[in-house]
């Protein structure tokens, strides 16, 4: 079956508008191609998506390099805000933007149902 | 011990990851994914962060190989490793003139962003359709034989021609130090 990307879409954007303090999210495949978007104005969607793509990957290498185990997430602080990078799947890899004041466990209670979500639509 | 961070680039498919996998003394550490776009006509995976590999050269130095990804999607990788490198070779696969473009966009890219010796090495030589050196270097834009980078012929499978291709490479980043 086709995948739905209106649905998808639509997901993403329930999710950063839901969210409080989520400012942008982006679905894209492992080799880093845009599935679907949902981010601030600005930023572009192709190089968000490379970006992700490469973090992820170069995070489980180190996972796996130094002995940590299958990567869960990968995390980016910076003092203006997070992101946050999470595996779909072998099909998908979610980044989601937030703010500073965002508040973590919500934040990671909120990633975790929005991948379950995504993975439905997905498979 | 010396450090010489050499930078492998060119466009998909050019043989970056095998170039360094044929003669890295460690475990390569790569970031390939699945292809999903036009790459997987071509191959089934490909590079997203870069690959790393290293070599001793001689008792002083070691070289530290660092291969790009091919799509202009990860150009920021391509900065990134640029800006540190000592010197570059730009691979091409001659049978596929079709990427010449990619090719010459990658140049100039870098050419931007860094002035440190270069080389150009032509892969898949073998093929029957391949062009030659002195038609690849014009339609890369070289017109003028003066200053044209070197132009080699590489096998990215085999150990020794990667080799060739390597301490080519230093020396003409050795000649560059010295003028």
């Amino acid at each position: 079956m086709a995948i739905n990307t209106e649905k998808l879409g639509i997901v993403l954007q329930n999710f950063v508008t839901a969210t409080s303090d989520v400012q942008g999210a982006a679905l894209v495949t492992p080799d880093g191609l845009p599935l679907a978007a949902s981010l601030p104005g600005g930023m572009d969607e192709e190089r968000v998506s490379a970006m992700s793509a490469a973090m992820l990957s170069l995070g489980e290498r180190i996972g796996q390099e130094l002995a940590r185990g299958g990567v869960d997430r990968i995390y980016v602080e910076g003092d203006k805000g997070y992101g946050i990078l999470t595996s779909c799947g072998e099909d998908a890899v979610l980044l989601v933007l937030a703010d500073q004041k965002a508040k973590q466990g919500v934040l990671m209670l909120e990633i975790k149902r929005a991948v379950a979500e995504i993975k439905l639509i997905l498979n | 011990m010396e450090i010489m961070r050499l930078v492998v680039t060119g466009p998909v498919g050019a043989g970056k990851s095998t170039f360094i996998r044929s003669v890295s003394e460690i475990a390569v550490v790569d970031t390939d994914r699945q292809a999903t776009d036009e790459t997987s006509l071509i191959k089934q995976k490909t590079t997203v962060a870069f690959d790393f590999g290293r070599l001793a050269f001689g008792p002083e130095m070691a070289l530290h190989l660092y291969g790009t990804p091919g799509q202009s999607r990860f150009d920021f990788m391509w900065d990134i490793l640029i800006q540190k490198a000592h010197a570059y070779i730009l691979l091409v696969a001659a049978h596929r003139p079709r990427e010449f473009v990619d090719a010459r966009r990658i140049r100039a890219f870098m050419r931007q962003r860094s002035q440190v010796p270069m080389i150009i090495g032509l892969t898949h030589m073998d093929s029957p359709n391949a062009w030659d050196i002195e038609n690849t270097a014009i339609a890369l834009g070289y017109l003028n034989a003066d200053k044209c980078p070197p132009i080699i012929t590489v096998n990215p499978n085999e150990a020794a021609s990667v080799a060739q291709a390597i301490i080519t490479l230093v020396q003409h980043s050795m000649q560059n130090c010295l003028v």
